[in-house]
């Protein structure tokens, strides 16, 4: 009975933390690339000001799916935090694993989509289509780096994948899977959708794509849903390769080490156009990830 | 409150004044640390910056995009053109004052003025609010009758629907 309570307790927390972890990051993102523009930048509670106007806006609707798909994006994002391990906080990351974990990912981009299908807009359609075109060039390295860890591990499980790792090194500096962490790492600005990979967001070719009907509340949700992307696939990183933690505290100064890198990933480099990125989301990391699988393949048998 | 540190602006740059615009934005006066920001759309935007002279053909892109944002909104002129026609006074197809069609909260005048100005404008425009006399949206709609009035004698017949419903009766306010 008392573990139920515990299990109540995580699944209520689990989303809310990463919510302020997620909405964090996005101040400190906005703050960091102006330190390093060498401008003085926003305060760090920007991103909570632009969320507190937005939701005190007027805003309209443009019909039913434009408001459901935001709505299922976002549910989708929240169910992926409660199955994965946040440094001890792991409410139901016993049952399922990386499988279901992959399956309920996509549900983000989908969800955007059918909401944009809505908008009517053809700067809306163009985002849309890139931001298909740029998944389906991340998630087939990002399958093989996945089947290549639990290949390693022998286990669908990321707790299993997690306590392996606490009892032994972490995952991304011992040699088996060194490759596949390097080839999650190079796909990671892709899957956040930052630069050189914000094609299908970028505001000065299609007037920031998906997101150009959204205005209002509809934008408060999703720059929540951004924040929640941004928390899952660092977190996703750093339960499979950086050995996961303890305790949330640990985990998080983790995440905010992998982060800040991404970051100055972001902030040097210009934009891809789409047929470039997929070239080489579908090169290196690719080839990264196939050979890593490989070698674990042969490792283990 | 929330509206006032966080002005995201849409910049109309119809002729003049796009070249004051990027030095605001970027590092060398950094626009971010007053919560202002450049968005693409205006359906993210609260803030509506137009710099320079306004002819006939971009009213009617002013208008429509000044429609689209939602409100709470806000509206300022940049440069002398949108206040009385500048330089260009007695030009045949530039829009001589811009508030006759859209409501305007307040103007920066100069031809053109500093990048610096549009920091003036923006602090300035905190005061407006809070003494809530930033009410240009509001002025729109009560008085949208004469405004969609003024929209027509200079573009002719409007293509697109009224953004509240217009009454064949002359209200005050008339031009």
């Amino acid at each position: 009975m008392e573990n139920m309570v515990v299990k109540i307790i995580q699944i209520i927390l689990s989303p809310i933390l990463a919510l302020v972890v997620g909405v964090f990051f996005l101040g400190l993102a906005r703050k960091i690339m102006a330190r390093i523009h060498w401008r003085y930048g926003p305060p760090l509670i920007q991103p909570v000001i632009d969320m507190v106007k937005l939701f005190c806006q007027k805003s309209v609707s443009h019909g039913f799916m434009f408001d459901l798909g935001l709505i299922l994006s976002l549910a989708g994002s929240i169910v992926v935090v409660l199955f994965l391990p946040l440094g001890g906080i792991a409410p139901l990351s016993g049952s399922g694993g990386l499988l279901v974990i992959l399956y309920i990912m996509l549900f983000a981009p989908l969800g955007m989509a059918l909401s944009g299908g809505q908008g009517a807009n053809p700067n809306i359609s163009i985002g849309i289509s890139r931001k298909l075109i740029l998944s389906l060039g991340y998630e087939v390295p990002l399958l093989l780096v996945l089947l290549a860890v639990m290949t390693r591990y022998k286990t669908i499980s990321i707790v299993e994948v997690v306590s392996a790792q606490q009892s032994t090194a972490w995952s991304f500096i011992s040699f088996p899977l060194f490759l596949s962490g390097l080839s999650y790492f190079l796909i990671f600005p892709a899957i956040l959708g930052i630069r050189p990979f914000d094609t299908a967001s970028a505001p000065q070719e299609i007037s920031s794509g998906p997101m150009v009907e959204y205005g209002g509340k509809y934008l408060a949700l999703a720059t929540i849903e951004h924040a929640f992307i941004l928390f899952i696939s660092i977190a996703l990183f750093v339960n499979l390769f950086l050995g996961g933690a303890a305790n949330p505290v640990i985990f998080f100064v983790k995440m905010l080490a992998v982060f800040v890198l991404g970051l100055c990933i972001n902030a040097v480099f210009p934009r891809f156009r789409i047929e470039q990125a997929v070239k080489y989301l579908w090169k290196w990391p690719t080839l990264l990830a196939f050979l890593g699988l490989i070698i674990n393949l042969a490792m283990r048998s | 409150m929330a509206n006032k540190y966080s002005l995201h602006a849409i910049y109309f740059c119809t002729g003049c004044g796009i070249i004051e615009v990027p030095p605001v934005i970027t590092a060398r006066w950094d626009a971010e640390r007053f919560g202002v920001i450049p968005v693409a759309t205006p359906r993210q935007a609260n803030l509506f910056l137009i710099t320079g002279y306004v002819s006939v053909k971009t009213l009617r892109a002013i208008i429509r995009t000044y429609e689209q944002m939602y409100e709470p909104k806000y509206t300022v002129g940049f440069g002398s053109c949108p206040i009385n026609g500048g330089m260009y006074w007695d030009s045949y197809n530039t829009i001589k004052h811009l508030d006759k069609y859209i409501p305007i909260d307040g103007w920066i005048a100069g031809c053109m003025p500093r990048p610096e100005a549009i920091f003036i404008a923006v602090t300035h425009l905190w005061t407006l609010i809070d003494k809530e006399m930033a009410n240009g949206y509001i002025r729109y709609r009560e008085n949208y009758n004469s405004y969609r009035r003024n929209q027509e004698l200079a573009l002719g017949k409007l293509d697109w629907p009224p953004l509240f419903p217009v009454s064949d009766e002359p209200q005050g306010n008339e031009q």
